[in-house]
């Protein structure tokens, strides 16, 4: 069942950029059999993560064309999204999801369909069906990551923590 | 000279210890985890915007050949006579075959919450605990073949559909194509059911768990599949001589594409790298 929460807070979802995650140390990756020189991996973050900005909420089953929220409860576990509108032309909208309150990162495919951080290797149709799967998947007992503090959700932010993930 | 993968049901006693032993000193180096953010970082999604390197796009084969290359170069600084092994799930498909063994990879999870509690990995084993991860759990997850809705492992057919596709990839390069050896190989697909997983989504699908998620490098496993999506590729272009990595040039300012992926002689990040200098490493390495 799709039910309205309304006023449900929600944070500054875009968040402040932390500082670069450091990839792999130029020393743990020097190829020197290709005699290929590694770049610094903390700028090619900058261009290479992608930022969560789906066009509009998706539609399907689970939530019809136009609904801004959903949530429920599914195996024992809250589930709700709140889609956050775009706050310039130069920037998406975006559907912030939890489970049992903590951020679900979803990444949006080219044909419409959503991906979770949970099931990465297959997308589903609309955000609430990812994050549906993605209980399926946690099984009992355990969570998503907790966000990390900060003044924003910690949800979403892509640069010091790249999709959200315990780190 | 160039080394040699080889097959991880054909591995001895002694090699498999060897590998085993170097994945866990570069875990208690730290260097393993890195690994583990660089894949997190470079999985970008084809509905978003920026440029794709990993997934979703021609360059998966050569990003993750050269990822494979540095995982392996930092194993043989711990041991010269490793080289990562390859996992053949055309033949070696049972929950208790090879990697699968405890004196490699350990077995699958248990029921109650899929923890891995055999082999070397095993959390209580006190060497593979998770820091980089999408949940809160600090142990290797697996869920073979997802019980609760039962998938099987790609097959030798699965893999002949890709193989005997003579382009390397079509436009418009991303998840969305039915053609294209690349995609076929990757496996994504727009069907819904169990048709919706091919060849090597398919394969992190039916390990589950940890492999399942965007922390899949958490896994060992995650060497083994792509030392074998990797072989495809040499598979493939010994199969359709001449043929190349697509597209050759980057798609031009008005197409959706532009800026998005990785064309032939073009950096790939976050290497200074090029497919085309990716294309042909029989100077480096071979597989058995």
């Amino acid at each position: 069942m799709v039910v309205s929460v309304g006023g449900a807070p929600v944070g500054d979802a875009d968040g402040t950029p932390g500082p670069g995650r450091p990839g792999p140390s130029g020393t743990t990756r020097r190829d020197l059999a290709l005699g290929l020189r590694a770049c610094a991996l903390t700028a090619a973050l900058a261009s290479a993560v992608a930022v969560f900005r789906p066009w509009r909420p998706g539609a399907g089953p689970w939530n019809a064309p136009g609904d801004a929220v959903f949530a429920q409860t599914y195996r024992g576990r809250r589930i709700r999204g709140v889609w956050i509108p775009a706050r310039s032309a130069a920037e998406g909208g975006r559907w912030h999801v939890t489970v049992d309150g903590r951020p679900l990162h979803l990444m949006r495919r080219a044909d419409g369909t959503w991906l979770s951080m949970v099931d990465h290797y297959c997308s589903y149709r609309t955000p609430l069906e990812a994050a549906r799967a993605t209980v399926d998947e946690l099984g009992p007992g355990r969570l998503l990551h907790a966000p990390a503090p900060g003044p924003a959700d910690g949800g979403h932010l892509h640069m010091g923590h790249p999709h959200g993930v315990r780190a | 000279m160039a080394y040699v993968r080889k097959d991880a049901g054909t591995l001895t006693r002694a090699e498999k210890h060897r590998f085993v032993n170097a994945l866990l000193e570069l875990k208690r180096r730290g260097e393993y985890d890195e690994f583990v953010r660089m894949h997190i970082a470079y999985f970008s999604s084809d509905g978003e915007k920026g440029l794709r390197a990993a997934h979703m796009a021609p360059s998966f084969l050569p990003w993750h050949r050269r990822f494979l290359l540095d995982l392996e170069e930092a194993l043989r600084r711990v041991d010269s006579s490793v080289t990562v092994p390859y996992w053949d799930w055309t033949r070696d498909r049972t929950t208790t075959s090879a990697p699968w063994t405890a004196d490699l990879l350990g077995g699958n999870g248990r029921r109650s919450d899929h923890q891995v509690m055999t082999g070397p990995f095993a959390y209580r084993e006190g060497n593979w605990t998770i820091k980089v991860g999408v949940t809160d759990a600090p142990f290797l997850t697996r869920d073979f073949g997802r019980p609760r809705a039962p998938i099987d492992l790609p097959t030798k057919t699965d893999l002949e559909w890709a193989l005997k596709d003579p382009a390397y990839d079509v436009s418009p390069w991303d998840s969305t194509v039915t053609r294209g050896f690349r995609n076929k190989l990757e496996g994504w697909s727009t069907g819904r059911g169990s048709t919706s997983w091919r060849n090597h989504n398919r394969v992190h699908r039916w390990v589950g768990g940890t492999m399942l998620g965007a922390a899949s490098v958490n896994d060992p496993v995650f060497w083994l599949l792509h030392a074998f999506v990797d072989l495809q590729w040499h598979r493939w272009q010994h199969r359709h001589r001449g043929a190349r990595y697509l597209p050759a040039t980057p798609p031009g300012p008005h197409d959706k594409q532009h800026g998005r992926i990785v064309a032939r002689h073009e950096p790939l990040p976050p290497w200074d790298v090029t497919p085309d200098e990716l294309e042909d490493v029989g100077q480096i390495y071979r597989y058995s």
